[in-house]
């Protein structure tokens, strides 16, 4: 069986097949092996500062709810009653105990467990098994400096092996100041009519279309930095850490071309926390490397300098809703937090000014994957291939992962062998049937 | 601050044609000239709608400061204007078509100083290129600062109804 995904991407000329972000039948297939198998963004754990704080959000297409039970730790369940799987839960975000389903009253703790259910000894007689109709918990959560993930897979590697070197990169939004990050209260969601894997290849690895598809922001006041005049040619890099992760980033010499690279609004603060940055992190990522955009696999994506973290849920083959936060450094004062955060509601987000324009392309170009004739015409992911850079370590020591040049396609090329090599994984189901028949090990 | 249990008919009416005629200026795409019924000490914000339950009701609308659909001032809104005009923002090239039907006016207050306060719901139409048509509504609570024989709008909050924006993008302006 295996072997039939991998053909989709043809490595030697870095044609795509066009059917992966139409066919139903393979988004199906991404449920059960992309979105029940990897570890998937939650949010921040600054979304939930009290004891039974909660916040609704999805895993894939299964809606679940994340609360912070009374002791403290983070739950994740499922956001479905047991009995005929009503939403226990209707809100965004709030604070409770306990949800209670609005159809026959089951009530679960928010710790997941079954503690009421009306009739359970007129009715049911004593017999129902409550433990064993507890929300369905996830199979693991964890969280990397505050960003909270969670997974459906019993047998999924550990959230650190999972990012591998990505966290280490990660480390330059999380890690350059103390205290890490924060989140802005509140996110964006909003529906875009297109492939999940759209936005994830745009963001992981396109430093390209900047200057058509934003030019239009670029001259109008809501620039990402100064340099961008330079055309194509801006020294950078794209980086593959490996695990279908990966991002894009400028390279300064100095701490002159760090300060180069900042909107003059931003100056002040850069030089304040430039050398924090580099005694946290070293040279290579505090110093050298100003990432632009990345994303981590399979559905999140992040872009540094615009500080915009995303989840993109997928929601059909040709339907995904994007959510949108903020992010900030803990430490950085207030008047600089507020106009950072809107140069990122200007720019990103519902209403920004560059989104629109990246939206509508992701749009038109997965509508020429609906067409029959379009579709035998492979998508084209050839830009840097066979033009890496021989030696990464030879630009720093430090590096991990393989290095594209700034404009190559390597990211988008390791997403979709990542994207295959799941999808080809016919192993163990990340979530077996879970009937009673099927657990007691009877034939089904 | 006085109160507008009965607010005068010509008020009224006045304001009406000053809001409608703000509407239409949209929906021409005369952009330049709508942006000049803003002072330029401008707040022009749209905050996020959540779905909220029980004690958690009264954060439906997320605060001032947090993620917002717009935050704006006069100087970001006139870039969004000028990026408009570019004729290189590819999401409106060709320029959606929309309608703003602009209703249920009401003046809730006549400050001292003459600056009204005034509530109206909106329902806009937006269609572009060949398929996509969406409906947006909401209520816009407006601060009218007095400007020769009309007004200036000093401030408006728009609460869009939606907690998911189903839209392809909020790029036009309410």
């Amino acid at each position: 069986m295996r072997s039939h995904f991998e053909h989709l991407l043809d490595m030697k000329w870095g044609d795509l097949d066009r059917s992966i972000f139409s066919d139903p039948q393979i988004f199906e297939l991404e449920l059960e092996r992309i979105f029940a198998r990897c570890w998937l963004l939650l949010g921040h754990e600054s979304m939930l500062p009290k004891p039974n704080d909660f916040f609704t959000t999805y895993m894939g297409r299964d809606p679940v709810i994340v609360t912070r039970k009374a002791d403290g730790t983070i739950g994740c369940f499922l956001n479905m009653c047991r009995h005929r799987g009503n939403r226990v839960c209707r809100a965004d975000a709030g604070n409770a105990r306990a949800f209670s389903c609005s159809f026959h009253g089951w009530t679960f703790g928010n710790d997941g467990r079954l503690t009421n259910v009306p009739g359970y000894k007129e009715i049911y007689l004593e017999k129902l098994d409550l433990a064993a109709h507890s929300l369905v918990p996830v199979a693991k959560i964890d969280s990397y400096r505050g960003l909270l993930f969670a997974t459906f897979d019993n047998n999924a590697p550990s959230l650190s092996d999972f990012l591998g070197d990505m966290a280490w990169y990660l480390d330059m939004v999380l890690d350059r100041r103390d205290g890490g990050i924060e989140f802005l209260p509140g996110v964006h969601k909003w529906l875009v009519h297109t492939n999940w894997k759209f936005p994830v290849d745009n963001f992981i690895g396109d430093s390209y279309h900047g200057p058509v598809s934003h030019k239009s922001a670029w001259v109008s006041g809501f620039e990402g930095m100064p340099r961008r005049k330079s055309g194509y040619g801006y020294e950078g890099f794209q980086v593959n850490p490996g695990g279908g992760h990966g991002f894009g980033t400028r390279w300064a010499e100095n701490r002159d071309q760090v300060f180069e690279m900042s909107l003059p609004e931003f100056l002040d603060y850069e030089k304040g926390r430039l050398d924090e940055s580099i005694q946290r992190l070293g040279k290579l990522r505090g110093l050298h490397f100003s990432p632009m955009h990345g994303s981590i696999f399979p559905n999140v994506s992040l872009l540094w300098q615009g500080s915009a973290i995303r989840v993109w849920h997928p929601k059909g083959p040709k339907l995904t809703e994007a959510w949108g936060w903020c992010f900030l450094d803990k430490a950085a004062p207030d008047d600089y937090k507020r106009e950072k955060a809107l140069h990122m509601l200007q720019r990103h987000g519902t209403s920004g000014t560059w989104e629109a324009d990246d939206v509508d392309n992701w749009v038109q170009c997965h509508s020429a994957s609906e067409g029959y004739v379009a579709r035998r015409y492979p998508q084209n992911l050839e830009m840097g291939l066979g033009d890496e850079i021989d030696d990464p370590r030879s630009i720093h020591p430090d590096i991990r992962g393989r290095l594209g040049k700034f404009q190559s396609e390597i990211n988008q090329r390791a997403f979709y062998q990542r994207w295959a090599e799941l999808m080809d994984d016919v192993s163990t189901p990340a979530v077996p049937d879970m009937s009673r028949k099927a657990c007691q090990g009877e034939s089904v | 601050m006085t109160s507008m249990a009965h607010p005068d008919m010509a008020l009224w009416f006045r304001v009406q044609a000053f809001l409608v005629r703000e509407a239409r200026l949209q929906d021409d795409q005369d952009l330049s000239e709508w942006l000049s019924l803003f002072t330029d000490d401008l707040r022009y914000w749209m905050p996020v709608i959540t779905n909220r339950v029980g004690r958690d009701r009264g954060k439906e609308i997320s605060p001032f400061g947090a993620v917002a659909h717009f935050d704006d001032d006069k100087t970001s809104l006139s870039n969004r204007v000028k990026r408009l005009q570019t004729g290189m923002a590819w999401a409106e090239t060709p320029p959606s078509r929309t309608r703003h039907l602009i209703g249920n006016v009401e003046i809730l207050n006549v400050h001292p100083d003459g600056e009204l306060e005034v509530r109206s719901t909106f329902l806009v139409y937006r269609s572009h290129l060949e398929y996509d048509h969406e409906i947006f509504s909401g209520y816009r609570l407006d601060f009218l600062r007095p400007h020769e024989d009309q007004w200036k709008i000093r401030r408006r909050d728009i609460v869009f109804d939606q907690s998911v924006v189903t839209q392809k993008n909020l790029g036009l302006f309410f």
